[in-house]
């Protein structure tokens, strides 16, 4: 008995180790690749792209082709939705399993930077010749945290020219023309409801902004923030232009059905709507807000971020990788590719954009938009603001109240941020 | 990107297969250790319990329970929170030590060592290491962070605070700016309005089909649907439907003249969608279970109350209710768990986030993960965990739902 | 019960007996109510299906649209050959396929062996064990992810099938060692006893004589293992989510959804198709659901 539970235990092992050895490895093992060179080099790179706008197929073009030139650089491409890679870069930072390079939007700066996860990159890269606004949205504490690849990733106004022929320079025109396009299955203006990321530029044309001077305080409260406010409850209620309830998706799916006219949308739904509009599509400028400014959205784009103790042969792959990607030929390839606008001043004059008028519309939009803050604190503002904008939205509460809740709100939540 | 070619499916089965094959082996392992150690530990604590027999039972079960505690501890503190190990792990080898000391020392190791047990023990071990690692080191080290502020600006070393984040569970704004108790209220109102639609819908449904009738395969079928699908995609799927311009509700409500419903944005109407929703998820467990209750009645009892000269009204309170208590009672304490716990549903409905829509698993959820306030966080997980298991324990008393059927 | 005399029966006819169920008669105007109840039932339950399904065959990501029509007019099965053929969803299902297999078969082992013992043995630990056990199900999930993620890398257990399907096995374990020892609690001691007579060991006791006749509580805790670790998120992003060629279908239709935009009809087509294995198994094993979650509780 004693002798057969034995060998039963052997076999089993011999068996398991087998199968474990006879099932090809999943990852390329970097064993073969150092036999043929001396320095390889394994790069994780976990990228937010994903394959709906075709930013992932772009990545991994980049990866490959960069393999091509340097077959001792392997890659490790994974993409995360921003919300998971966020949570999952924190969480493999507290097991001490991070990835090798980030490609990341802007405001997970912040809390990285919180939890001293990613390094600055003001000595690993000759950051001039990136556009300015660019490389504002990512930096913190006088230091730079990310390498721009696209910058954008703002809001504009487009609109379908078989509808309406030329966009409304200012508010008053858009709610005339609004007015007049609205009828009962069809509405002049739609937009995303849900998110404050869209009551942000408006605010800006009121003059008004999210954080005080030092970047910290939030400044909610204010008479800019009841008139933005009560200028999207006007264009709801009182001289209504947009549905009563509308989401993301509804918004798009009434824009693409051709039941509204303009929408308000950000520079990555440009590639579907252009499928679906053809040339009907139109982008321009926000309307200047009457008595205001032009409307300021949030600019940022997507970066290059580095975690922290990379060092050595890694370190000198993905500074050269980084340097590949943002190259002006790629950045023009990103272009063509994902209609983004790219980060690397040079390109900015390339005929590809300027003979583009989407491109050309969305660069215009730029032009006046605000770069993203990244502080951690940030998030408080997006959370203060969500539920008392559709407050407001749904005629629970008076700017004025949603204003004084905003402020309450993000002082809670920045507070317990220590 | 990969398609599914041979190798590919090779991959799959060979990662699958060698797993399985690990852990059998690690199990046959364990078994052969317990196997051979037994008698050999048998011997020695009756020597050990000889020695210690003049101290008498309580001193040594005073010591026993002081050194498991010292062990406890070192568990709690030796597990690294934050980047930095915790100075206290390289000392493990001492709490297995003190860990042996304690278990021979208390009086009960004679108990535990007893001949007869140690195929018992044998067949416990796989299920008690993997339970080990899968659920006590977890909650060990939840209790250990929620002793700590880790957040991302106390990552790398965290502070003790000690119980404060339990403190702060109840006194300040789990979010924003609604507090512990209305969540909890509304989480206690949300739990009891479901269970108490998936009960009488089951019964309902339950009773229909407790009838020989054709076509009983067919609804039953039918009727398990929301049970089958899995929960996101269900979830998702009524989501959308409750969508203001494009949702069957509202189109439906509109063409019957009625106005349509914010449901996304009005606290009390997205309050309903949420409870719709798992209502239609929830009603076929209930119905399953309780048909099968039902079928097991045998209907001499029926008869005889018929007999009796009972109405179907009071043949259902006397007979079926009572008789599906043995049924009902797990059922029920397992609704009301999984209702209280559901995280999929409120979620996923509270499309904006609304926080007068949160119940406290998915304020826990957000709050840890987009805060990542992982010690907050903790402090308030083991606040739920308490509750349930307080509510588990005197459900149980005050309904004897353990007792038999025939009591 | 009181003691009486039943009376004479009268013999029930042909048509009452057609409707006859468990002594009590229902008219035939009660059993169209009950009928059409049910088929009420059926399609309040079935209808947020056959949605999922209009989003599926609607061509480009729509959503949403106005019409209420099951079959829309320019229905396409464009979603379908896309998520088959363009994406990597037989792999996916493949890998949940393999994973969940495993996990029910060791889930399955794990829990009858261990509740074997809580249910013949009376050892020290065995109250508070249970209570344990019935305890483990009230902690919130994501409680736990954090931890686990980090004692699995440690354990180098990620990124592969090892940390997933023991994890799978071990969490589902708690709730298949109750229904287990209830029905072995129902198995008498008798059976047991005339084994050890005949000079059988504990064990081929075990393997030979209960094994077999808690076949059906087996299969029951299988299907439960099957279905808890079949449409699993938490866990499986937790620890294979970085290696995209091991993904799960949970994980992969996951990836359909970015930040603000998601292709709606290759998530209800992917959604579909994952639903038919899954329904099919449900409606064939609904049998030996229903009759196993009442095992051993009717008892007592």
């Amino acid at each position: 008995m004693k002798t057969r539970l034995i060998a039963l235990v052997a076999g089993l092992f011999v068996l398991g180790m087998v199968l474990a050895a006879c099932a090809p490895v999943a990852t390329p093992t970097p064993e073969e690749i150092a036999e043929a060179e001396p320095e390889s080099v394994e790069i994780t790179l976990w990228t937010k792209e994903g394959e709906a706008d075709g930013g992932l197929q772009f990545v991994q073009s980049l990866v490959d082709a960069y393999t091509e030139i340097h077959p001792n650089v392997t890659f490790e491409l994974v993409n995360k939705d921003v919300e998971t890679l966020r949570e999952d870069f924190l969480t493999a930072g507290l097991a001490g399993a991070m990835p090798d390079l980030l490609w990341t939007v802007n405001d997970h700066a912040g809390p990285f930077t919180d939890a001293g996860l990613i390094m600055s990159v003001d000595d690993l890269f000759d950051l001039d010749m990136y556009v300015e606004s660019a490389l504002a949205a990512a930096q913190l504490d006088g230091k730079t945290w990310g390498v721009p690849i696209s910058n954008g990733n703002h809001l504009m106004l487009l609109y379908n020219k078989g509808l309406i022929e030329s966009a409304p320079a200012t508010t008053d025109e858009l709610i005339a023309a609004g007015q007049e396009l609205t009828t009962s299955d069809q509405y002049g203006l739609v937009y995303n409801q849900t998110e404050p990321f869209w009551l942000v530029p408006w605010l800006g044309g009121f003059g008004g902004k999210v954080f005080a001077d030092d970047g910290k305080t939030p400044t909610l409260n204010t008479d800019a923030m009841i008139e933005t406010l009560q200028f999207l409850y006007d264009i709801k209620y009182t001289s209504p232009i947009v549905p009563a309830e509308s989401d993301y998706d509804g918004a798009d799916a009434l824009f693409k059905e051709g039941k509204a006219a303009m929408i308000i949308n950000g520079d990555w739904s440009l590639g579907g709507y252009r499928e679906v509009l053809g040339d009907d599509l139109g982008v321009a400028r926000i309307p200047e807000v009457v008595g205001g400014e032009w409307p300021h959205p949030y600019t940022s784009g997507v970066y290059f971020m580095i975690p922290d103790g990379i060092e050595g042969a890694k370190l000198e792959a993905i500074v050269d990788f980084i340097h590949f990607v943002t190259s002006a030929n790629n950045q023009a390839l990103m272009v063509a590719k994902l209609n983004r606008l790219p980060a690397l001043e040079a390109a900015l004059d390339d005929p590809l954009i300027t003979n583009d008028p989407l491109l050309k519309g969305s660069a215009d939009q730029m032009v006046v938009g605000a770069p993203m803050p990244t502080v951690t604190e940030m998030r408080c503002n997006w959370d203060g603001m969500k539920p008392e904008m559709q407050a407001v939205l749904a005629d629970t509460k008076t700017p004025e109240d949603a204003a004084a809740a905003m402020q309450t709100a993000a002082e809670t939540c920045i507070a317990n941020l220590e | 990107m990969e398609f599914l070619t041979w190798e590919v499916v090779l991959n799959a089965l060979g990662e699958v297969g060698s797993t399985v094959l690990y852990i059998f082996a690690g199990t046959v392992l364990l078994e052969l250790f317990v196997y051979f150690l037994w008698t050999p530990l048998r011997a020695l604590s009756r020597r050990v319990d000889g020695w210690l027999d003049p101290l008498g039972d309580r001193l040594r079960h005073l010591v026993a329970t002081v050194l498991m505690a010292v062990v406890v501890v070192f568990a709690v503190r030796a597990i690294a929170v934050g980047q930095t190990p915790s100075p206290w792990a390289p000392y493990w080898p001492l709490t297995v030590v003190v860990f042996g000391l304690g278990l021979f020392i208390s009086p009960n190791a004679l108990n535990i060592f007893q001949s007869e047990l140690r195929l018992a023990y044998m067949l416990l071990a796989p299920a008690v290491v993997g339970l080990l690692l899968l659920v006590v080191f977890p909650l060990l080290w939840e209790l250990n962070v929620s002793l700590t502020n880790l957040n991302p600006r106390h990552f790398q070393s965290p502070d003790y605070i000690g119980l404060t984040n339990y403190l702060e569970v109840f006194t300040k704004p789990v979010l924003k700016q609604v507090t512990f108790f209305p969540v909890l209220l509304r989480t206690i109102l949300w739990t009891a309005v479901n269970l108490l639609f998936h009960v009488t819908g089951g019964m309902i449904l339950a009773l229909l089909l407790n009838r020989k009738m054709r076509f009983k395969g067919l609804y039953r079928a039918l009727l398990v649907f929301p049970w089958a699908i899995p929960q996101p995609i269900a979830v998702l799927a009524w989501r959308g439907e409750f969508h203001f311009e494009y949702g069957f509700v509202n189109i439906m409500l509109q063409r019957l003249g009625l106005p349509a419903i914010q449901w996304m944005t009005d606290p009390t109407w997205n309050f309903i969608a949420m409870s719709i929703t798992n209502i239609w998820l929830g009603i076929p467990f209930m119905m399953v279970i309780l048909l099968g209750g039902l079928q097991s009645i045998a209907g001499d009892y029926y008869e005889a109350a018929e007999l009796d000269g009972a109405s179907a009204w009071q043949q259902f309170w006397g007979v079926t209710v009572p008789l599906l208590r043995p049924v009902l009672t797990p059922a029920v304490i397992l609704g009301t768990v999984w209702t209280f716990t559901n995280f999929n549903v409120p979620f996923f409905i509270n499309q904006n986030e609304l926080e007068t829509s949160d119940t406290l698993v998915t304020a826990l959820f957000r709050s840890a993960f987009q805060y990542f306030n992982l010690g907050d966080a903790a402090a308030f997980a083991f606040v739920i965990f308490g509750l349930l298991l307080v509510f588990s324990v005197l459900y149980i008393r005050v309904t004897g739902g353990l007792k038999g059927a025939y009591e | 019960m009181t003691a009486t005399t039943i009376p004479e029966r009268k013999q029930p006819t042909a048509f009452q007996r057609f409707f006859r169920a468990r002594g009590r008669e229902d008219s035939p105007f009660g059993r169209l109510l009950i009928h059409i109840a049910l088929i009420l039932a059926c399609v309040l339950s079935v209808y947020p299906v056959l949605r999922v399904i209009t989003i599926s065959i609607r061509p480009g990501d729509r959503l949403l649209s106005t019409s209420l029509a099951i079959i829309p007019d320019d229905a396409s099965l464009e979603a379908y050959r896309t998520v088959l053929v363009e994406k990597e969803f037989l792999v996916w299902l493949w890998n949940s396929i393999a994973i969940t297999a495993a996990t029910a078969v060791v889930g399955v082992i794990l829990s009858a062996t261990s509740a074997y013992a809580f249910s013949r043995w009376q050892f020290p630990g065995r109250i508070p064990g249970l209570i344990f056990l019935l305890s483990t199900q009230m902690i919130p999930a994501p409680m736990l992810m954090v931890p686990i993620y980090i004692l699995a890398t440690k354990l180098g257990l990620t990124q592969s099938y090892r940390g997933l399907v023991l994890a799978y096995s071990v969490t589902s374990v708690p709730f298949s060692i109750w229904t287990l020892r209830g029905y072995y609690d129902t198995i008498p001691h008798d059976l047991e006893e005339a084994a050890f007579i005949d000079g059988a060991s504990s064990l081929s006791a075990f393997w030979l004589i209960i094994l077999p006749l808690s076949a059906p509580a087996l299969v029951i805790v299988f299907l439960f293992n099957f279905m808890a670790a079949w449409s699993d998120y938490l866990l499986a992003r937790v620890m294979i989510a970085s290696e995209r060629s091991l993904w799960t279908w949970v994980l992969g239709v996951r990836d359909f959804q970015s930040q603000f935009q998601t292709q709606w009809g290759l998530f209800a087509a992917a959604s579909i198709m994952v639903m038919i294995p899954v329904v099919a198994l449900f409606l064939y094993s609904s049998k030996w659901l229903i009759s196993g979650l009442t095992l051993g509780s009717v008892k007592g």
